[in-house]
């Protein structure tokens, strides 16, 4: 019998409903829309923050001392990493977070009397990984923000030249010049990064290697990888990984976390010291930690006026039907039977809503994915049920306030006329 | 005929269904019952009259335990009301006391047959037959899939009253059965409260209508909220 007077109370008030329904509906799609971007747009913001540089610099265990207060290091420049060992990054516990790196070797040549910077790195070069995959790696795999004004060199004379020195050498694109013991270089691109490459020219990594006589060698390597915000746990580990406990530690190191993935090349690459460039890592976790938790007040707003929406249609189906609830507690019904036939109307609503919501948010989601990323995201298909939950409650808890009305209301009074 | 509507053959012994000792009901610094004392046996027909404002309304919710008094005592059954929960007040409603509306109050969205079995739901079960054996006992068999907004006042009426017999209640208390009715349809409603009676019904109706006075076997009336006579 409840769910028979259920479904004709249903059907008898649709209009009403609808409108409730709508109500959940929309915050359960901004919410199903929300839980699909806040965990498809964090992977795609490190992609895109990735862009801004790397996050992890490799240098050999020598280059990370410092002596006294001063940060005296007398080994500076001295120590080298082995060019061959680079593949073995690629090949830690997340080897599918590291998305690109180059290595960098500085030497000095001679250009017009003057002695200047030479960089050797790799600007974009296929590798074999111990595993048998290619790989693409090179500086424009971890520097996307190089303003590069020509082409980015192909052939092996072919250099870039720092924005300040082009300037100063006044050389552009398409011009050649002797570079000492490098020989004649032909300017393909000039690059502007805002850092020590400005005053540079920046060439293959053999030509460096030549140069610096130290072949085989890497002086850095800078990583790009994708990793997860920072939390208590890893600046624990940071600190002190030794301090952890075994749980801790195994949470932490299969964690994402850029101290972890460093600590993982670190064991990979001989001789290694690998560090976190905070300030690229941290302003990251910033970035998607703040938009989470925009995206959170967003969804709890939504959620919130839907309640007070449910809670103002039931208000007002509670005084259209006050005859009715009266005539109910008149015959004898218990007020957890009027209340069960109310709040089930208001679950229905709630899972309907929630469901019809949690489509509409995926499809919403995969659209403002492509408009913003150029392709969809992933749907969280756990966020489905949690979605429809969150709107069943907040239905719920729509008809509280109704309840609490349906408790007050004297069945005298709504019988004889009075209300 | 199933139990649920099986009517009594005989009168039971007399005893008191209700009785009202002293009973008063105030609003405020006005009484509208005041001292009002009298029993109704078992079986018994009883027609409460007066003029607007004698305070009929207001002791036919406290007899149906729907408000409660400010004074005095009201027994159902021997058993005393007083201090009662909401709860068991509603436990009372459902098990003891058939109510009869002047607006009759069916359920506007369920049909004929499903006001019935709503009542029998509060009460224990919904039993379908027995349901539908108790709108053929008023004579509307044939309309028990019908809504009310499809039945006449008269037919809307006779629903109440099968609902208010469903479930074999010591008590039919009636506010105005035929208010709202046409001649021909208080004609049907008297004879079907005639025949209760008749069947061993303690009913108990509140009423302007003479006629009822005449079928009753007792009238009290009422006048500022006290009995004026009883006979």
């Amino acid at each position: 019998m409840f769910w028979r007077v259920l479904r004709q109370s249903f059907l008898e008030g649709r209009r009403r409903k609808v409108l409730a329904g709508v109500a959940v509906c929309l915050a359960a799609t901004l919410g199903m829309a929300l839980a699909t971007l806040s965990v498809g747009v964090g992977d795609r913001m490190a992609q895109e923050l990735r862009s801004y540089g790397a996050n992890i610099r490799v240098v050999p265990k020598g280059e990370s001392l410092s002596l006294g207060s001063l940060g005296l290091n007398p080994l500076k420049g001295r120590e080298t990493l082995a060019e061959d060992d680079l593949p073995q990054i690629k090949d830690i516990f997340w080897r599918n977070n590291i998305i690109g790196l180059a290595p960098f070797l500085n030497a000095e040549v001679e250009v017009s009397g003057a002695r200047v910077p030479l960089v050797g790195t790799w600007f974009r070069r296929d590798i074999e990984l111990p595993d048998g995959d290619p790989f693409t790696v090179g500086v424009r795999t971890v520097a996307a923000h190089w303003a590069v004004a020509g082409a980015w060199p192909e052939a092996d004379d072919e250099v870039l030249l720092g924005a300040a020195l082009a300037r100063r050498l006044g050389l552009g694109p398409g011009a050649a010049f002797d570079a000492g013991a490098a020989g004649r270089l032909r300017v393909a691109g000039v690059v502007e990064t805002g850092g020590d490459e400005d005053a540079a020219i920046i060439a293959d990594l053999a030509l460096a290697q030549a140069v610096a006589g130290l072949p085989g060698r890497v002086h850095a390597v800078e990583v790009s990888a994708l990793t997860v915000p920072e939390n208590a746990l890893s600046t624990r580990a940071r600190h002190d990984a030794d301090k952890l406990t075994t749980a801790e530690y195994d949470t932490w190191y299969c964690t994402a976390y850029v101290s972890a993935i460093a600590h993982q090349i670190e064991e990979a690459v001989v001789n290694a010291s690998a560090r976190p460039v905070w300030k690229v890592a941290a302003g990251e976790g910033a970035v998607i930690g703040k938009m989470q938790v925009l995206l959170a007040v967003v969804t709890l707003a939504a959620f919130a006026s839907a309640a007070m929406g449910v809670s103002a249609l039931m208000t007002a189906t509670v005084v259209e039907r006050a005859r009715e609830i009266g005539l109910m507690k008149a015959l004898g019904a218990r007020l957890a039977e009027i209340n069960g036939q109310f709040l089930a109307e208001a679950a229905l609503i709630g899972a309907a809503g929630g469901l019809a919501g949690a489509g509409l948010g995926a499809l919403l989601a995969q659209g403002i994915g492509r408009m913003v990323f150029g392709q969809g995201l992933a749907v969280p298909w756990i966020a489905v049920p949690l979605v429809t939950l969150a709107a069943v409650l907040v239905a719920l808890a729509g008809a509280a306030m109704p309840a609490r009305a349906i408790a007050r209301l004297a069945p005298v009074e709504v019988l004889h006329g009075k209300r | 005929m199933t139990a649920a509507v099986s009517l009594r053959a005989s009168v039971e012994p007399a005893r008191p269904v209700i009785e009202l000792r002293g009973l008063g009901r105030s609003f405020g610094t006005v009484e509208a019952l005041r001292e009002v004392s009298f029993a109704i046996p078992s079986g018994a027909f009883v027609a409460i009259m007066g003029p607007s404002g004698s305070g009929k309304t207001t002791l036919l919710n406290l007899l149906s335990c729907l408000d409660r008094p400010t004074a005095g005592e009201y027994l159902l059954d021997g058993i005393p009301t007083a201090g009662m929960s909401e709860a068991e007040q509603a436990r009372i409603r459902r098990e003891r006391i058939g109510l009869v509306f002047q607006q009759f109050h069916l359920i506007p969205y369920l049909t004929a047959l499903e006001n019935l079995m709503l009542a029998q739901h509060y009460h224990s079960v919904a039993d379908a037959a027995a349901a539908r054996a108790a709108l053929e006992r008023v004579g509307l068999g044939h309309r028990a899939g019908h809504r009310p907004s499809q039945l006449s006042g008269g037919e809307q009426q006779r629903v109440c009253i099968a609902r208010a017999l469903i479930n074999e209640p010591s008590l039919i208390l009636a506010d105005e059965p035929t208010g709202n009715l046409d001649e021909a349809n208080e004609t049907v409603v008297m004879d079907l409260f005639r025949q209760l009676h008749r069947e061993g019904r303690t009913i108990v109706l509140v009423t302007h209508n003479p006629a009822f006075g005449e079928v009753a076997e007792r009238t009290i009336r009422l006048a500022h909220g006290r009995v004026e006579s009883d006979r």
